[in-house]
Order: C-alpha cells, then sequence, then structure tokens
C-alpha cells in the first residue's frame, strides 16, 4: 500500500514536471501556431547551463540563472531564426526548430561529452522528507512538485489577472485584431517563446540534478511530451495537464510492478501457452514502462482520436 | 417540381448552450434554385454543415431522396448525389487547375485506391474535366497553378469542382461573396448554366442576384425559417421587412 | 524537356559504369548514397507528395533491414527467396508495418501526425531491447551472404549492382506511383484533405496506403542495407536514422521528385568522406539544414530547378557570375565557421582535457598548423574569415538586389 502510495506521489510530481514543459509547449503553439521542436532542448540546456554555473554561484543562483540565460536564447532563437521562416509557413518553422534541436544536442554533446554529466542535489537538500515503512522519501522530490505548482499558480495569475496577461490570451485567438488595435504583436510572441523556453529551462535545471543530465534527456522528454500533447490536445491546458498527470502516474506505477501478461493470462489459463511463446507477453510491466505512454497514446488514438479534451480538426 | 429532393424536417443544432438552429423544416424541390437568405448570424452556413455532412444535428431528419442523411460523414453524403462549395475558397491551390478538376472527377469513376494505372491514361476522366473546363470557361488557365487565378475564376473553380461528380443537388454558400458588380453577374450567368436540371440550394447575400436567380426563397431568422415562398411573396411578406430588411435599414 | 532525359540518362550510364571508374571504398559509399537516396524518395513520397511530416522513419527501415536479416538466416540465400530478392522481404514487412502505424499516425493531421509517428518509432526503439529474438540485443543478428542466381556477392561490385537495380527500380516505381490516380490524390491530401473530403474521398483510408506505400520503400532500403552489412542491430532503429532522412531530404527538397535523393546521397557522401576528418558531422548537417531552411526553402535542388523554370532577367552570364560570388564568399565564410567550430571541438574533446591539467595548455594541430588555444590568433583567424565570408555575401546580394531594382 505504501509502495503505491510512493508511486502516485512519484507519478504525480512527474506529471508535473512534464506539464512545466508541455504548458510552455501549449502556450507556444496555441499562440504562434508554431509546434517547437526544440522546446525539449531548452530544457536539456537548462540543466546544461545550471550545472555549468553551479561550481562559481551555487546551486540556488544556478537554477535561477540559468532559466534566464535559455529565456534569452529563446528569445533570440524567436527574433533571428524564426520570425524569418515565418511567411513560408507553420511547416517550415516546426522543421526549423528540428534542426535546432539537433544542432542543440551536437553542441551540447560536443561541449559537455556524450555522456551524463555530474549535475546532483546539493547536500542541503538530499535528505528524507518522511519515511514510510522504512523507505524514505527524498526532499527533493517535494520541491520539484513545489516549483512546478508555484510555477503555475505565477502563470494563472499572470495570465488572468494582468493587462499583458489580456493581451496575451487575447493575440492567441485574434492575432490580426490585437495588432490592429495597437499592441505590439511580434513582440508579445518573442516574450511568449522567451517565457516559454524559460519554462522549459527552470523544468530542465530544477529536474537535471534530480534525474540524469546527458544528452538524450531531451529527446526522452520531447517524445513524453509530444505523447502529453497528443494525448491531452494542444488547445487545452486542462487537457496538458489531465494528460500529463495520467502519463506521469501511470509511468511510475508501471516501473513498480512485476506484473506480467503471462500472470494475467494465467487466470484464464493460458498461462502456459503464455510462456512458451515469449516475447512480449513474458516481459514484466516495470521493464515496459518506458513504452506504457505510447500505448496510452494509441488508445486515445482508436478511442478517441481528437485527444481527452481536444476539439474536433 | 413537386417532388422534394432535400427535406429538412425540425432539424435543431446548438453548441453546447447556444441554439443556432431551431427547428428548421424545409423542402427543396427536385429542379428549382432555392436561395436561403437571413442576417449574420441567422445560421445559414451552419444550415449547410448540416446538409453536407459537416455537422450532425442535435435534433431532426435531413433526407435526400427520401433517404435519411443526417450525420452521415461529407464522403457519404457527397456519394449519395450532394456536392457544396465552401464561402471561403476551398481549393487545391499548390496543383494545376486541370489537377483540381480531376481530382474532383476521379471519385465519380472509382479511382481512389488505384496505384496501377495511369491517372492520365482513363479517357472519360480526361474528357469531364475538359468538360468542366468548357462550362466553367478555364479552358485557357487548364495549367496554371489553382492558386495563380484570379478571385473570380477561383470562385468558377470551386463551381466546377462541385460539379464534377454530378451531383443531383448542389449548395453553394456564398459564391459571390467578395466579388465586384461584373464578376457577380458572370457568376451569376455560370451559376444559371451549370444548375440546368440540378437542384439548387444557394446562400447569397447579394439580393439582386437572389431575386433574379432563385425560384423560391427562404429566409431565415436566429435559426428559424420566418418565411418561404417565390420572390414575389417573400417581398410582400410584411414579417420578412420586419426581421430581416428592415435590420438592414436599420 | 529532352534534356531534363538526356542528363537522367547520362546518371544512369555513369551509375552503370561507376566499378570502373572509383576504388572499392568509393564504391562502398556509392552502396550507402543509394540506399539514402532511396530511403529518401520513400520519405519524399509520404511528406513531399502527400504532405505527411514524419519524425520516426527509421522505424519502418529498421523493421525492413531486421526482416531481411532473419529472412537470410532463414532461406540461405536459397530457394523460394535468393539472394536478389531478399529485399522483398523488407518492403513486404515494410508494407505491413506501414499500414499499422500509418492506420493510427493518420488519424491525426498537421503536427500531430509529426508527434504520432516519433512516438511509435520510439515505442519500438524502447520495445526492442526486449525483444531478444527477434532484434537480437546488443550484438544485433549477423548473416551471410549466399551466392545465388551465379552470382557470388562477395564483391562490394557486385553489392553495388544488386543495390543499384533495386533503388533504380524502386525509384522509378515511385515515379510511376505519382502518376497514378492514387499518387494524385496524395498530392490532394497535402493541398487541402479537408477539400477531399467533401468531394466524397476517405482520407484516412488514402493518407494509410501512402504511408504504407511510403514504409514500403523504406523498408526496401532497409533490407539493402542489411544485404550490404550482412547484419543488423537495433541502432537502424535510433533517432538518428529518422532525423537523417528528414535532414537530408528538405536539404535537397522533397517538392521535387529527385530533390531527397540527390540531397541524401550528396550528404551521405560529405559525411563519408568527412567522417575521418570530423567527429562533428552531425552538427554540420544540422547547421546545414537550418540554414538551407533559412535561406532556401525549397531545398537545393528545389531551388536550381526553380531557377531553371524561371530564370532571372539578368541574363546567363551575369547569373552566372553571380551565383559564382555568392558560392566564393559563401565558402570563404563555411571555412572560418569549420575552423572555429574543429578548433572548439578539439579544445573541448576528453583527450585534450586529460593532457591539458594545471594550466598547461599544448598546442593543436589544425589544417596542418600548430595553435595555441589561449592564443587570440586561432580564434581571431577563425571568426575573421567567417565575418569576412559573410561581408563579401552581403555585398554580392546586395549588388544583386540593386541591379534588379535598376532594371524594373
Amino acid at each position: 500500500m505504501d509502495q503505491i502510495l510512493f508511486a502516485l506521489l512519484n507519478g504525480t510530481i512527474y506529471g508535473l514536471l512534464l506539464f512545466m514543459v508541455s504548458a510552455g509547449l501549449t502556450l507556444i503553439f496555441g499562440m504562434m501556431g508554431v509546434l517547437n521542436f526544440a522546446h525539449a532542448s531548452f530544457y536539456m540546456l537548462g540543466a546544461y547551463f545550471a550545472y555549468t554555473l553551479e561550481p562559481f554561484v551555487g546551486f540556488w543562483f544556478a537554477i535561477l540563472l540559468s532559466p534566464i540565460v535559455v529565456m534569452g536564447l529563446g528569445v533570440c532563437v524567436e527574433r533571428f531564426i524564426l520570425r524569418r521562416v515565418h511567411a513560408f509557413g507553420h511547416a517550415h518553422e516546426l522543421l526549423v526548430t528540428f534542426g535546432l534541436a539537433v544542432v542543440i544536442a551536437e553542441l551540447v554533446k560536443m561541449v559537455y561529452g556524450n555522456f551524463a554529466v555530474d549535475y546532483r542535489v546539493p547536500a542541503e537538500l538530499s535528505f528524507a522528507a518522511f519515511t514510510l515503512s522504512g523507505l524514505d522519501y527524498p526532499i527533493y522530490r517535494l520541491f520539484m512538485g513545489g516549483v512546478a505548482v508555484t510555477m503555475f499558480i505565477t502563470i494563472y495569475l499572470l495570465l488572468t489577472r494582468t493587462r499583458v496577461g489580456i493581451v496575451v490570451r487575447s493575440a492567441i485567438y485574434r492575432p490580426q485584431t490585437v495588432e490592429a488595435l495597437g499592441h505590439n504583436v511580434p513582440l508579445v510572441f518573442m516574450g511568449v517563446f522567451g517565457i516559454g523556453a524559460g519554462l522549459a529551462g527552470l523544468a530542465g535545471a530544477v529536474a537535471g540534478a534530480f534525474y540524469t543530465t546527458n544528452p538524450n534527456m531531451a529527446l526522452e522528454l520531447g517524445v513524453m511530451v509530444f505523447v502529453v500533447v497528443v494525448v491531452g490536445g494542444l488547445g487545452s491546458m486542462g487537457g496538458a495537464m489531465a494528460a500529463s498527470l495520467l502519463i506521469g502516474i501511470t509511468n511510475s506505477l508501471a516501473v513498480g510492478s512485476d506484473l506480467r501478461a503471462v500472470d494475467v493470462l494465467s487466470i484464464v489459463g493460458l498461462g502456459d501457452w503464455a510462456e512458451k511463446s515469449g516475447g512480449l507477453l513474458t516481459i514484466s510491466m516495470s521493464s515496459l514502462a518506458a513504452t506504457l505512454p505510447f500505448f496510452i497514446m494509441l488508445l486515445v488514438l482508436m478511442l478517441r482520436p481528437s485527444g481527452l479534451m481536444g476539439e474536433k480538426e | 417540381m413537386t417532388d422534394p429532393i432535400l427535406t429538412l424536417q425540425n432539424v435543431h443544432k446548438s453548441f453546447g448552450e447556444a441554439k443556432i438552429i431551431q427547428g428548421v423544416t424545409l423542402d427543396v424541390t427536385a429542379g428549382e434554385r432555392h436561395a436561403v437568405i437571413g442576417p449574420n448570424g441567422a445560421g445559414k452556413s451552419t444550415l449547410f454543415h448540416l446538409c453536407s455532412g459537416q455537422f450532425a444535428p442535435t435534433k431532426g431528419e435531413i433526407l435526400l431522396n427520401g433517404k435519411n442523411i443526417a450525420g452521415l460523414k461529407p464522403a457519404e453524403v457527397n456519394k449519395r448525389g450532394l456536392a457544396r462549395s465552401f464561402q471561403i475558397t476551398n481549393i487545391f491551390p499548390g496543383v494545376s487547375v486541370f489537377e483540381n478538376l480531376r481530382l474532383a472527377v476521379m471519385r465519380k469513376h472509382n479511382l481512389q485506391y488505384v496505384f496501377w494505372r495511369s491517372a492520365a491514361g482513363v479517357r472519360r476522366v480526361n474528357d469531364e474535366v475538359d468538360d468542366l473546363l468548357t462550362k466553367i470557361r478555364l479552358t485557357d488557365r487548364a495549367q496554371s497553378l489553382a492558386s495563380e487565378l484570379s478571385y473570380s475564376e477561383q470562385r468558377s473553380l470551386e463551381i466546377g469542382m462541385t460539379l464534377a461528380s454530378d451531383p443531383q443537388v448542389i449548395l453553394l454558400d456564398e459564391p459571390m461573396a467578395g466579388m465586384s458588380h461584373e464578376e457577380t453577374d458572370y457568376t451569376a450567368g455560370l451559376i444559371r448554366e451549370i444548375t440546368q436540371g440540378r437542384t439548387l440550394l444557394i446562400v447569397e447575400h447579394d439580393m439582386s442576384v437572389v431575386f433574379s436567380l432563385a425560384h423560391r426563397i427562404s429566409v431565415l431568422v436566429y435559426g428559424e425559417i420566418i418565411a418561404t415562398g417565390t420572390p414575389e411573396e417573400i417581398r410582400g411578406n410584411a414579417r420578412v421587412k420586419e426581421a430581416y430588411l428592415g435590420e438592414e435599414a436599420a | 524537356m529532352n534534356f531534363k532525359y538526356i542528363i537522367l540518362f547520362a546518371a544512369v550510364a555513369l551509375l552503370a559504369v561507376l566499378p570502373w571508374l572509383v576504388s572499392d571504398s568509393l564504391l562502398n559509399a556509392a552502396i550507402l548514397m543509394l540506399i539514402a537516396a532511396l530511403f529518401a524518395m520513400a520519405f519524399g513520397l509520404l511528406c513531399g507528395q502527400a504532405g505527411m511530416l514524419s519524425f520516426g522513419h527509421a522505424a519502418y527501415f529498421g523493421v525492413g533491414a531486421f526482416a531481411s536479416v532473419h529472412a537470410m538466416n532463414a532461406f540461405d540465400g536459397e530457394g523460394l527467396l535468393p539472394t536478389p530478392l531478399l529485399p522483398l522481404v523488407g518492403a513486404a514487412t515494410g508494407l505491413v508495418s506501414g499500414i499499422l502505424a500509418g492506420y493510427f499516425s493518420t488519424k491525426r493531421t498537421g503536427v500531430y501526425f509529426s508527434m504520432i509517428t516519433l512516438a511509435l518509432a520510439e515505442l519500438l526503439h524502447a520495445l526492442a531491447p526486449h525483444l531478444k529474438h527477434v532484434f537480437g540485443g546488443e550484438a544485433g543478428i549477423s548473416s551471410f551472404r549466399m551466392p545465388a542466381w551465379g552470382i557470388e556477392f562477395g564483391s562490394f561490385t557486385d553489392v553495388y549492382y544488386l543495390t543499384l537495380v533495386w533503388t533504380l527500380l524502386s525509384i522509378g516505381l515511385l515515379y510511376l506511383f505519382s502518376k497514378t490516380p492514387l499518387g494524385r490524390l496524395a498530392l490532394g491530401l497535402r493541398e487541402n484533405a479537408h477539400r477531399l473530403r467533401f468531394l466524397g474521398y476517405n482520407t484516412h483510408a488514402l493518407s494509410t496506403l501512402i504511408f504504407a506505400v511510403s514504409a514500403m520503400f523504406a523498408g526496401l532500403a532497409g533490407a539493402l542495407q542489411s544485404l550490404n552489412i550482412e547484419a543488423s542491430n537495433y541502432v537502424v532503429l535510433e533517432s538518428q536514422i529518422s532525423t537523417a532522412v528528414v535532414l537530408n531530404s528538405f536539404i535537397g527538397g522533397v517538392r521535387v521528385f529527385l530533390g531527397p535523393a540527390i540531397g541524401a546521397a550528396v550528404m551521405t557522401f560529405f559525411g563519408y568522406i568527412s567522417s575521418d576528418l570530423t567527429r562533428v558531422w552531425l552538427l554540420y548537417q544540422g547547421i546545414i539544414f537550418v540554414l538551407v531552411m533559412m535561406f532556401l526553402p525549397r531545398g537545393i535542388v528545389g531551388e536550381i530547378a526553380e531557377r531553371i523554370k524561371n530564370p532571372s532577367c539578368d541574363g546567363l552570364a551575369q547569373t552566372a557570375i553571380t551565383m559564382a560570388q555568392r558560392i566564393a564568399s559563401l565558402a570563404i565564410a563555411a571555412f572560418g565557421a569549420v575552423f572555429v567550430i574543429e578548433f572548439l571541438q578539439r579544445v573541448l574533446s576528453t583527450e585534450y582535457r586529460a593532457v591539458a591539467r594545471d594550466g598547461h595548455w599544448p598546442d593543436i594541430t589544425l589544417f596542418t598548423y600548430d595553435w595555441s588555444p589561449v592564443s587570440a590568433v586561432p580564434w581571431g583567424l577563425g571568426i575573421g574569415v567567417f565575418a569576412l565570408g559573410i561581408r563579401l555575401a552581403i555585398i554580392v546580394n546586395r549588388r544583386a538586389a540593386a541591379r534588379q531594382e535598376a532594371q524594373a
């Protein structure tokens, strides 16, 4: 029971992390119509920059400064690259960001090496928050969850309570109208793109210390974020939130489970047959955990192609 | 001209709380040109979307040749003989005019999943495309990219594509929107020509076109049909004046 | 029009006599180029003609590769499936997996489609290590090309001809496919799937079929690769393979028929010859791709085709001069950029970090000269040359623009 509780908690926090990245992606897509393929690369850069800054300014300033640097980079990408190709259409913008993701991954490999770097949770944060049936629960996980929640509340308040927020929200629906009203839409776009990148960077800076910081982390997380977006629908923050949590929780429940398809089949008397056929049927859930989100995605595509909360295309 | 070919019976459509179509009943007689007019936001486009399969009605029946087509997919509705054009030009911009029409014509000849013969080698298709090109007077532009056509040429192409499946019923959604006087006259002539022997349901804002083209007119206001009749009857109808023309004047 | 056929004929003739002209090493490169070209053509059908951007095409290349290795082992190159016909196994597997994956991924369109293709490829990549008897685990599965039809299939030349025949045949079939009703409807899907639905077509079925055909040729390319290296490893399922085909195809240009093939062949060739010279070829590939997307949106072949179709009003001689100036100044800039990147790569490499400890910075050899990384000279030189090249390119462009304005 306690294990399940742990798994649920871990899953929720991983889900919140996914949402930190997918929220920025959704925001940018909703506003500019651009699927930013390099979004997860900003997440990776956040981790690497924090790792680089840590020896000079300490952990706390590193996770504060790193997102700002990433945000600056995001602003430059929007201003000097995306804006240039805007006229060629959204597919082209997607391709450019795809190319950028490749370039960023290769640059990271060149500068930091093609292996994980030693970016760790600082000593002052590596203790147990609480203990349940002899298992320690690391405080850092709670910290990550806290950062994510604080971030959502901030964004939510910014979007709903400030003038800038109102402009941003209306620019999502009617960019021309907002421009006609005298607002500087390109500037708003640049800002949103930068903030989205910065959020991904913050997620990376915080999560990189707990999970691993390596050149593959962008692809691994990026794919999960895409699954979240397909399951949840790009249109809605609520959908992204629900899907992030769903994927996060199923993922961590599966990691903790040794259940195999064989075991389920033996209930109906097919155990021997399954054992003999082997293959997928004899692999335990925990080793298939990485693939579970994909199966959820396929299921959603079959039953509700437009996503959990998506609108019909 | 007595058999109804397209019948709407007590059709409703709501989006969440918003009731856009509230109990529309309408008979379109075979062979007539029937116009639907009404102020902006009356639900004219929604009505077309319901008939053509874009949306399923919340309630009610839509009969084409006596068979219910409500809720069928667009492709199904098309196969049963109802084709439509769109308010916003809806063509294949990056390919030639010829190709646009060929794509439209091929369906009728069941050339869909065919990968063992050349598309250019099917003479019936080529002949029909040439025919359509003549009808919509775009023969000279056959090899131009559709995106390079002028606006009214694109609208003609749109009508040509609607004709391609040789439908019994054609739905034209504001075919003259955004056109100059000459272009409007030209297109009205075109529509008159191509709808010979077919049934036309048209939404149009240009009243001079509507009153000269349509045999019968239905007036849609706030999701309800308040009157149906010949152009003369509609002109003389007090409710129409009040609800529709009155608003225009104000 | 005739000119086109002459070039095509000359290219095929050149490919046919290539084994007499080049060394074994280059012939090996040519085999890789052909495989990459076919793979890119398969991708081009889906992406260029049908407008569906797949980020996970490695999956179909991969299943084709594995299926043919298994077939190679099962049949020993005899009986029903002699060595030359093995690519058919790859094609069939590609087709079947394409129908399956296509069914799911074409449930959505646009960016969703792209994300689903990527996710499906990653699914296969994540599953593969758990299915040892299919994908052979870390070591992969190896096999041998058996002689068949009186051919040894031992030399590069034999393999080259086998690859050439299949590649040309497939490209020919892809060309014919683009002329069939289904091939034409692919264009319709790209241009306006919504309209197709209202014309009575089942766009989901159409998309699935076209996806499957594309996957079939990708699988065939994968099979050719297995035949070439006599093995398959789940590296072929990795995202780099999917990425490479996207980059190559768009660098060539996906809207012109042979654009993807030419792009892939050229990039593979450069990748092959530069594999000894640089460790960051993928970085260059990525940069080239981004630059092409920014400045030559139609791709290189696409842009050339456009220039031929709509020649500029400058006249042939002037255009040639401008082009030459442009290429020269860009080459200068490229040299500067490559210099900086290579120098940086060497400074940052683990080997160098191991020697350069305690404030001691040994010299680094680059382009036959020794440079000190703590001196400003190499950095200044690289950046300076790069800036000079860019400056020259800007001047050339300004002049060309001024001339056009004067004429207009």
